[in-house]
């Protein structure tokens, strides 16, 4: 359960309300440091989850398919601008955030990633590469302010991060498409 | 028997693989030619610098700084390092494949094309900009394109290295990487990602102004683009010279490697940390906001980290390896260690300069003291103490069996001695030279000036007498020069025939090591999304709010 302790103590610390209100003062930092912290913590409390109902995801999340949809669904949901703006804004939202991230998709990623083939697995890479493309896009060619919260400039560097992060994805589908690493390892 | 046995086996009874040797030999002759040269403009500035001589009008003081950290910075640690890497990599991994070898002949021709095109633009006072090209000064469009064959030439070496290695552990599965090629591997990666920076500034930025296609450069990003790869390429440097402390030393004292999976550690640490720590050059650049600064001071300091564990570990081994021979008492294990040998006292002189000069280093990382010694000699005598003591005295003490064991030659009592000489006088220099800096940095001399007396200002008249230690440093060190240049050609050409070791340390018994530092993949994500996260707000600060941009400057 050390896992489960590390999570748990990590989701208490992003929730600290000093932590909280500097991450989120920065918009980069808010969506890809924040935002991705609080599901590596649901993936670390999650085989606490898995152990304590083992029937429930056997039940609901069989072939890790939903999971991962559900998973998709918080993502996406979470990369409209407008709620980033109402985290900031609405508590309900911000208390929302805290919740969906860690454990409607940290949780659900955790039980489904091992489920999944590699075709599937790589295609919610390409998925999320594509969508990470066209949020990137979208931040850095907007001429107006998308979220009220933010300046343009931190929009900006936002859009070239979401560039960037999907620049990494794309080396990496390419160095599992050309490497085989049984061949090293 | 496999043909990899087979490959060992002749490696074995052949000792060195010839064709590897002549790749290899060709680098350090021209690392060791730039010792030279470099070593001759070295005087030349600081005996100015003493204001004992004045410079011709056709070779002015600004030239023969920057031919001088050209010559030592670029061209002899760089020659260096791809050299002594690739000899390591054929002695640990069987042998150079053919491909790899016509990589590393590639490598080599295009930076010394790259190099000559450099030094005539120098010599013809055409790029006289403080070998750190450095928007707003402008050097003539040549000079950078020089500077693109050196790059082009050094991932040509990156990618021979790095097929080299995926070779191997193809043919070697679920093996350890030697740990020398573990050490090259680290290096290589790092010089591929930092020259990545430096070839967008100059392809990008500084290409297209100098030949005057634009008419402004976005100062702050270039600069910011040259520390990412410049900070790097003084940690290569080190790194290679801590690979030597690691895996060599131990082996030339009798002794064994403390710990592999803490040197790994170590490679690891560095490769992931190294690349943010550029931002603590530009700490008193305006257009950087507080914040950024703020955490260049944790990315900085990060990588100290990796040099006080291998103090440790260094110091581990040597008192080990001291007791088993016999030392008692506190320190009497010091007195085991093989204080004659060339091989191990100049490494070992080494490694006591990096203590000052990371103490030093840790100094200007932080805001306040960088205030007080920014552009003054401090700075000038901290890279004496790193990269002229630390890295090339460790470089020479590798010299003392590297070059005997690719020419089939024997280091003799005779050249060990005089090695011990060169080191004795290269350090009582080093030492002189870099206590006069430092002071006089404190009291506000600044670097990169040529000698002046500022109108026969009082202050200005106070450094003087640091000033003649620097010029005496200088001509003492200029007859270290041409010592290490004498031995370098007769352990080539002219020692006696025989058998050298590449002394490589085994590991303690029993020191298993942990499979997941092999996971090269994973290290290199990580660097990347260190760096992802030390520059992307800053650079897009500067894009987005550029400043004006300024217009070339020639001011020589």
């Amino acid at each position: 359960m050390d896992q489960f302790k590390l999570g748990l103590g990590l989701f208490i610390f992003l929730a600290i309300p000093p932590v909280a209100t500097f991450m989120e003062s920065v918009m980069v930092i808010h969506m890809h440091m924040q935002m991705p912290m609080l599901i590596i913590a649901g993936l670390l409390i999650a085989p606490f989850f898995q152990q304590r109902f083992p029937r429930f995801f056997e039940k609901w999340n069989q072939n890790g398919l939903p999971g991962i949809l559900l998973f998709i669904i918080i993502i996406g949901y979470w990369m409209l601008p407008r709620t980033m703006d109402e985290a900031l804004t609405l508590q309900s939202v911000e208390i929302f955030k805290f919740i969906s991230l860690p454990f409607l998709a940290g949780v659900p990623l955790r039980d489904s990633w091992k489920k999944l083939t590699d075709f599937q697995k790589n295609s919610v890479i390409t998925f999320f590469t594509i969508a990470f493309l066209g949020m990137g896009a979208l931040y850095t060619l907007a001429p107006d302010q998308l979220c009220n919260n933010y300046l343009i400039i931190e929009q900006l560097t936002l859009g070239w991060a979401f560039l960037l992060t999907a620049v990494g994805m794309i080396v990496y589908l390419l160095y599992v498409a050309f490497v085989d690493p049984s061949q090293y390892e | 028997m496999s043909a990899q046995t087979l490959k060992d086996k002749t490696n074995e009874v052949l000792g060195v693989n010839l064709e590897d040797a002549k790749l290899t030999k060709s680098y350090l002759l021209v690392a060791f030619i730039a010792l030279l040269l470099g070593g001759l403009f070295g005087l030349l500035q600081g005996i100015n610098r003493a204001g004992l001589i004045e410079l011709p009008t056709w070779l002015n003081y600004y030239q023969v700084l920057t031919a001088h950290g050209l010559l030592l910075i670029v061209v002899f640690s760089g020659f260096f390092m791809i050299g002594y890497f690739y000899s390591g990599l054929s002695h640990t991994l069987g042998g150079l494949l053919p491909k790899v070898r016509k990589l590393g002949w590639i490598g080599y021709g295009l930076s010394m094309f790259g190099t000559v095109l450099v030094v005539i633009m120098v010599l013809m006072n055409e790029a006289s900009v403080l070998f750190t090209f450095y928007p707003p000064m402008k050097a003539n469009p040549i000079f950078y394109f020089g500077l693109v064959f050196v790059v082009l030439g050094i991932w040509a070496c990156c990618f021979g290295a790095f097929i080299q290695v995926a070779n191997w552990r193809k043919e070697n599965k679920g093996q350890h990487l030697p740990i020398l090629s573990f050490f090259a591997t680290g290096a290589f990666i790092l010089l591929l990602a930092c020259t990545l920076f430096v070839a967008v500034e100059v392809l990008f930025l500084i290409l297209p102004w100098s030949l005057g296609w634009v008419d402004t450069i976005n100062v702050m990003l270039a600069r910011t683009l040259f520390w990412a790869f410049g900070h790097t390429a003084v940690n290569i440097w080190y790194m290679t010279a801590v690979s030597a402390w690691y895996v060599i030393v131990p082996r030339v004292i009798g002794g064994t490697l403390w710990n592999d999976t803490l040197t790994r550690v170590v490679v690891v640490a560095l490769v992931i940390m190294n690349i943010t720590g550029g931002f603590h050059h530009q700490i008193v650049d305006p257009g950087i906001s507080d914040t950024i600064k703020y955490m260049h001071v944790f990315m900085s300091l990060a990588i100290g980290f990796p040099s006080l564990m291998t103090a440790y570990a260094l110091f581990v081994v040597m008192e080990r390896t001291g007791r088993r021979k016999g030392g008692k008492g506190v320190f009497g294990w010091l007195k085991k260690l093989p204080w004659g040998d060339v091989r191990f006292l100049a490494p070992f002189i080494a490694m006591l300069a990096f203590a000052p000069a990371g103490a030093g280093g840790i100094a200007q990382t932080t805001f306040q003291l960088n205030s007080v010694v920014h552009n003054t000699m401090w700075v000038v005598g901290h890279f004496h103490l790193t990269l002229g003591m630390s890295v090339a005295m460790t470089f020479f003490g590798i010299s003392y069996w590297l070059i005997p064991y690719l020419s089939g030659r024997v280091l003799t009592p005779a050249i060990n001695k005089l090695g011990v000489i060169q080191t004795i006088i290269w350090s009582g220099a080093m030492i002189l030279m870099a206590f006069a800096m430092h002071t006089a940095g404190l009291f506000g001399s600044p670097r990169r000036t040529s000698y002046t007396t500022y109108g026969d200002h009082a202050a200005a008249l106070g450094w003087d007498p640091y000033m003649m230690l620097i010029g005496i440093g200088a001509v003492l060190l200029l007859i270290g020069v041409l010592i290490q240049f004498y031995v370098v050609i007769n352990l080539m050409f002219f020692a006696p025939k025989g058998q050298t070791e590449f002394p490589i340390a085994p590991k303690e018994p029993g020191d298993v090591t942990g499979y997941w530092t092999e996971r090269w993949g994973v290290w290199v994500v990580l660097m990347i999304i260190v760096v992802a996260m030390a520059y992307v707000v800053p650079i897009v600060d500067m894009i987005v709010n550029a400043p004006p941009g300024s217009p070339p400057f020639r001011t020589w």
